[in-house]
């Protein structure tokens, strides 16, 4: 069973909606634009995006002396294309991709590779061939390096990328056992990379690399398949497994839908998944133009990022000065989420998890800051409720304040953090 | 700067937030059981700390015959006993031994292990290894105790362990920026925007947003009483552990707190890592027991410490280690009894690859919770747990 379509024309509290939720907001002119239209051409509309960039971005990762610097302007860079760039759901799957395959800068700390694999996750952001997602991201240095992938040897093997192929990235807990996390490792031994390796290299690129004498060759069982599998073979069967649909379906609809998803809406996303052999596109396509998604309100708590992006979209793209976007880079971090950074390899849990003291404290420092201090932004036009809240009418209690003010409250309340 | 009637305003604001919730605060604190003035510290080294190269069994020789490379050499270990000693990083520890004041626990772990980071470290949360659970130990010891401020996470997010059925715990980055300045001519308009009643996800936050406001008042009115006592390495788990013991020198009333070291998931070059984390550690420790020392307060402070699970016996071919099962715990204070607390792991009889464990580390959270909070460990940990007798 499919989704039900959403069949009516969008309200423009429908436009706030799928704007809120599928480019972290908009202004009223922008949410204007699509009161009217139908749900699927909107979907399939936001979908069709380019590779182009924001133009004019400051930061440039190539420029960087050492490779700390180097991680400070990737994510700075990053976070410029989430603010100005043309494309902000492919940004969000680009963010939400990152939070699945997770590579950390703890460990990865090289300009190109950070690089290549934030090229990955966009040129895949709705991808339509999840396998082939998968190798590309298990071959890029950038996992090879962070989950020890390129240490994985015939004889000794390394586990880790292995365990969180199944655990993490493809069927989840449940449909394997240690035997499999084992059985994989030696499947995919052999695989490293050339190039970019160690501090002094950090501007240098990197590629994958195959060494077929490291590589055990013998017969393996891998998910109930046998055979002399390669390390390709092991990443298709996992990819491809029926339980990596419902486990990434699970996945998009946390992005899209809910911090806690409808099963039944969930399986009848994992069977699309199915049927169309992976194709994460046309999984999207018929989510976002679904009557679940339009009657599923205010049920995602926004993390710092979208917050962040979120208020600044919202406020009509302002242009801030380098070292603020630098600074807000940094506050996201203390809030939670630092960009390519997430604590573990499990990725941000987000929901609830984003909510404690000092990220409510530091969400209130922000919005103080873009519309009451000194160097807030200059705004043309005030945000109406309708491009904070998603709703014609503003908050009780802010009725009487000058504009700035009922920005600055409405962006603390309960009903901004939510989409 | 917050005043006093701030202070009684947005306490009524948190007991308005919590009142309807089970457990807290509906049930008069008054009915809160334990004696208030002493303080558990919890320590989570993240990522799966290995126990073998933490406390070493240094006699063994199947432990050089596993870890080729990365074994710690005899001649580096600091010994304890005629079998075992310390990684030598954790040096600034040992007066805190010879004094008694020290204790290791031997292979701890529960049944059925799980190699997952996330599932192993859900169950040391929970204390449930059948992971039925949602919140965790300390969350439930918080509704026990009754103050939704009993217990906090020093640190950005909080841990799955203070999370209770309709709250989470406070979590304290540091303990100066931990203060709301409203905008002047705002308070009005932000407490009835604040006040509106609202539903579902939209009702939490509001109610997340008038707790923190409380916390925030109760934390300033007190934390001007401490002047540091110690000097404190620099890095985050210090200062952490430095604001840990500004919070127990203010009195503010926290029965728990929470501290995390992450780095621990050393699957290649572990020696440079571990070593290195080690050294943090133990700096951090040692400070903040002098610190804790000179303000008199040592007397009503322990630490206990764990990590999600030790690691493979055999190192793997990066100069690693992949993950394990059980692993140490540690305890320090002048009330825990010092010394090795269990029998060491046999690394002759492997399951899979890795130790097998003997000790329930529930037994040991049973040991904090009521030998030093004065709690119900039953209702908390949902049965009984002997374990062993680290505390005086």
């Amino acid at each position: 069973m499919s989704l039900t379509p959403y069949t009516r024309p969008l309200s423009a509290e429908d436009a706030a909606h799928f704007l809120r939720r599928t480019a972290f907001g908009a202004t009223d002119a922008q949410i204007r634009a699509l009161a009217g239209k139908d749900a699927r051409a909107v979907a399939r509309h936001h979908l069709n995006f380019g590779q182009d960039r924001a133009s004019g971005n400051p930061f440039d990762p190539a420029q960087a002396a050492t490779p700390f610097a180097g991680v400070q302007l990737t994510r700075a860079a990053w976070l410029y294309e989430l603010l100005y760039g043309p494309h902000p759901l492919r940004e969000l799957l680009t963010l939400t991709w990152s939070n699945h395959f997770v590579v950390g800068t703890d460990k990865v700390r090289n300009v190109p590779v950070l690089a290549e694999y934030l090229a990955l996750l966009r040129r895949h952001a709705a991808t339509t061939d999840f396998a082939r997602f998968t190798l590309e991201v298990a071959q890029s240095p950038a996992m090879l390096r962070y989950l020890d992938a390129d240490q994985n040897r015939k004889g000794r093997p390394n586990e880790n990328f292995s365990r969180e192929l199944l655990e993490l990235f493809t069927t989840g807990i449940g449909p394997y056992t240690e035997k499999d996390v084992q059985e994989g490792a030696r499947a995919l031994t052999g695989w490293t990379f050339r190039g970019g390796r160690g501090n002094q290299k950090f501007l240098e690129a990197s590629e994958y690399f195959f060494i077929s004498r490291e590589h055990d060759g013998g017969r393996k069982t891998y998910l109930g398949q046998s055979g002399n599998l390669r390390g390709e073979d092991v990443v298709r069967i996992a990819a491809t497994h029926p339980a990596t649909a419902a486990f990434v379906a699970r996945k998009l609809h946390r992005a899209f839908i809910a911090d806690e998803p409808d099963p039944a809406a969930v399986a009848a996303s994992a069977e699309t998944f199915r049927r169309t052999h992976g194709n994460v596109r046309a999984v999207l396509e018929e989510l976002l133009a679904s009557d679940h998604f339009y009657t599923q309100r205010a049920s995602i708590i926004r993390g710092p990022v979208a917050f962040i992006v979120g208020a600044l979209r919202t406020l009509g793209q302002p242009p801030l000065e380098p070292k603020q976007l630098l600074n807000l880079a940094q506050t996201a971090g203390k809030m939670g989420q630092f960009l390519l950074q997430p604590d573990t390899v499990k990725g941000w849990d987000g929901g609830r998890e984003w909510i404690n003291d000092t990220a409510l404290l530091t969400r209130m420092q922000v919005a103080a800051s873009l519309t009451l201090s000194g160097n807030a932004p200059k705004l043309e036009t005030a945000p109406t409720p309708l491009a904070l809240l998603g709703r014609e009418t503003p908050l009780p209690g802010t009725e009487r304040l000058n504009d700035r003010q009922r920005t600055y409250l409405t962006l603390i309340s309960p009903e901004f953090q939510l989409a | 700067m917050t005043t006093r009637r701030d202070f009684l305003k947005y306490s009524a604001l948190a007991v308005a937030a919590t009142s309807g919730m089970p457990g807290f605060l509906a049930r008069a604190a008054a009915q809160a059981q334990g004696n208030g003035t002493k303080t558990l510290v919890v320590i989570q080294l993240t990522g799966g700390n290995d126990g073998l190269n933490t406390l070493i069994p240094y006699s063994n020789g199947a432990y050089y015959a596993a870890r080729p490379t990365i074994a710690i050499p005899k001649k580096d270990v600091l010994t304890l006993t005629p079998d075992l000693g310390m990684h030598p990083a954790l040096k600034p520890l040992m007066p805190l031994w010879d004094a008694g004041q020290f204790a290791w626990m031997e292979n701890v772990g529960y049944p059925n292990p799980n190699r997952s980071h996330f599932a192993s470290m859900a169950i040391w949360h929970t204390a449930d290894p059948t992971q039925a659970q949602g919140d965790g130990w300390i969350g439930r010891l918080a509704e026990k105790i009754g103050d939704p401020f009993c217990a906090s996470n020093v640190g950005g997010t909080t841990p799955q362990a203070l999370r209770a059925s309709e709250f989470s715990l406070p979590s304290i980055e540091t303990v100066d920026g931990f203060q709301v300045k409203l905008p002047q001519g705002l308070e009005g308009a932000f407490e009835s925007m604040l006040n509106t009643p609202r539903r579902g996800e939209a009702e939490y936050l509001s109610r997340a947003t008038r707790q923190m406001m409380a916390n925030t008042a109760r934390v300033q009115q007190n934390v001007q009483k401490y002047k540091a006592g110690a000097t404190y390495p620099e890095g985050r788990f210090a200062s952490q552990l430095r604001d840990a013991a500004r919070l127990i020198a203010a009195g503010v009333g926290q029965r728990v707190l929470y501290v995390s070291l992450g780095g621990f998931d050393t699957h290649a070059g572990q020696r440079a890592d571990q070593d290195e984390l080690l050294g943090i550690l133990a700096g951090g420790l040692s400070a903040f027991q002098a610190d804790l020392e000179r303000q008199g307060l040592a007397d009503g402070v322990i630490v206990m410490g764990f990590s999600e699970f030790g690691r493979r016996v055999a190192e793997n071919d990066s100069a690693g280690t992949d993950h394990g099962k059980g692993s140490v715990m540690f305890a320090l204070g002048k009330s825990v009894r010092g010394g090795i607390h269990g029998d060491s792991p046999d690394l002759e009889n492997l399951s899979d690859g890795d130790i097998r464990y003997k000790q329930d580390f529930r037994g040991v959270y049973e040991g904090a919770l009521t030998r030093w909070l004065d709690l119900d460990a039953r209702a908390i940990l949902g049965g009984n747990f002997p374990g062993p007798q680290w505390l005086a």
